[in-house]
């Protein structure tokens, strides 16, 4: 390779490792700082004085979790969600939150989703010894009028 | 895809994931990691039993490596007729040979997206299937009790430490292009000042 061949591709090199360095090293501060954000509950294992905790950010919630992981997750009954999706229980246990929406309530996306996290928080605020944290706040959604 | 994984992960469990693993490590695209990582935060929830899970995932991923080294293995005769003149086979075969122990264990955890690959070269190359197997438990073993232990110790934020952990691929590829073209140029250094020196 000749020299002036050489000292284009140090440069370039240089160039773009900088920029990737400078692009992913912004994103890798920001994502640390989400960590900050949000304590996680204490592990199975925890002393006793702290299982009394549990997750309370409905913003955790995702549209491939099923009501029981979200039921157990949360510390809040099952038939409690399945009651305010209006849905029933049989036949549902297995199935995600978007396959429940596609179901049920094809006619609003992201109904389900929004419905269990109003639900949670809902059945959080009855349980004040868990909320020793603000607990996420969400828009409550307005219940379509169809549904199979 | 990986949504539905997750689903199926939280309803069926060990066997799903160990099927996971498995055909991951033959070849079949599945985001391993980011799975690892979710399934850590799954034990910590109490969904799964973490040592349980660990021991078979461990075992399900050993099983696919050993079974992507054997197609290698199977299919050295032919590799062998079309390749074993070429200069470049012998070179790649001896530098397999020498480095091949730290390309199995860092392609484990590291970049896994070569582990495939590693395994079919290690297979054809006759890469003695001992070390292979001792490299390949010492990573993976990295792999499932690293990752699915930050998993563990995130919790639900887990999605969080996929994210952080990509950048972190992309923070490094920065800094190897950055490392190499630094020492590129210092190489060039040296020897315009070893010429000046001479002339």
């Amino acid at each position: 390779m000749t020299p002036s061949r050489i000292r284009t591709l140090v440069f370039v090199l240089i160039f773009i490792g900088g920029l990737i360095i400078g692009f992913f090293g912004l994103r890798t501060l920001r994502a640390f700082r989400e960590f900050g954000g949000h304590r996680p509950p204490p592990a199975p294992s925890a002393p006793d004085a702290e299982r009394g905790q549990v997750e309370i950010d409905v913003n955790l919630i995702r549209e491939w979790m099923t009501v029981p992981f979200i039921s157990k997750t949360y510390h809040v009954p099952a038939n409690v969600l399945f009651d305010a999706l209006g849905i029933p229980a049989n036949k549902n246990r297995g199935k995600s939150l978007k396959r429940l929406n596609k179901e049920y309530f094809p006619q609003v996306e992201g109904f389900v989703l929004e419905k269990i996290k109003a639900a949670v928080l809902a059945a959080l605020a009855n349980q004040p010894q868990q909320m020793q944290e603000n607990p996420q706040s969400t828009v409550v959604p307005v219940m379509p009028t169809l549904g199979p | 895809m990986f949504e539905w994984l997750l689903t199926q992960i939280i309803n069926y469990g060990i066997p799903i994931l160990g099927a996971i693993v498995l055909l991951g490590a033959i070849g079949i695209p599945f985001p391993g990691t980011i799975i690892v990582i979710a399934v850590g935060a799954f034990c910590r929830q109490g969904f799964l039993s973490w040592p349980l899970t660990g021991l078979i995932a461990l075992t399900c991923v050993v099983l696919g490596d050993c079974l992507s080294y054997a197609m290698g293995f199977y299919a050295r005769e032919p590799v062998l007729r079309r390749f074993s003149d070429s200069d470049k086979w012998i070179q790649a075969e001896n530098a397999f040979q020498r480095w091949g122990g730290m390309s199995i264990l860092l392609t484990r955890f590291l970049i896994t997206g070569l582990a495939v690959p590693v395994n079919l070269i290690a297979g054809t190359g006759n890469f003695p299937f001992r070390r292979f197997l001792l490299y390949d438990l010492a990573g993976e073993t990295i792999w499932i009790f690293g990752y699915g232990g930050l998993g563990y110790l995130f919790g639900p934020q887990w999605e969080a430490v996929g994210t952080f952990l990509s950048n972190i691929s992309g923070l490094l590829l920065g800094l190897l292009l950055l490392g190499v073209g630094i020492w590129l140029g210092l190489q060039r250094l040296r020897l315009m000042t070893a010429t000046e020196e001479s002339g």
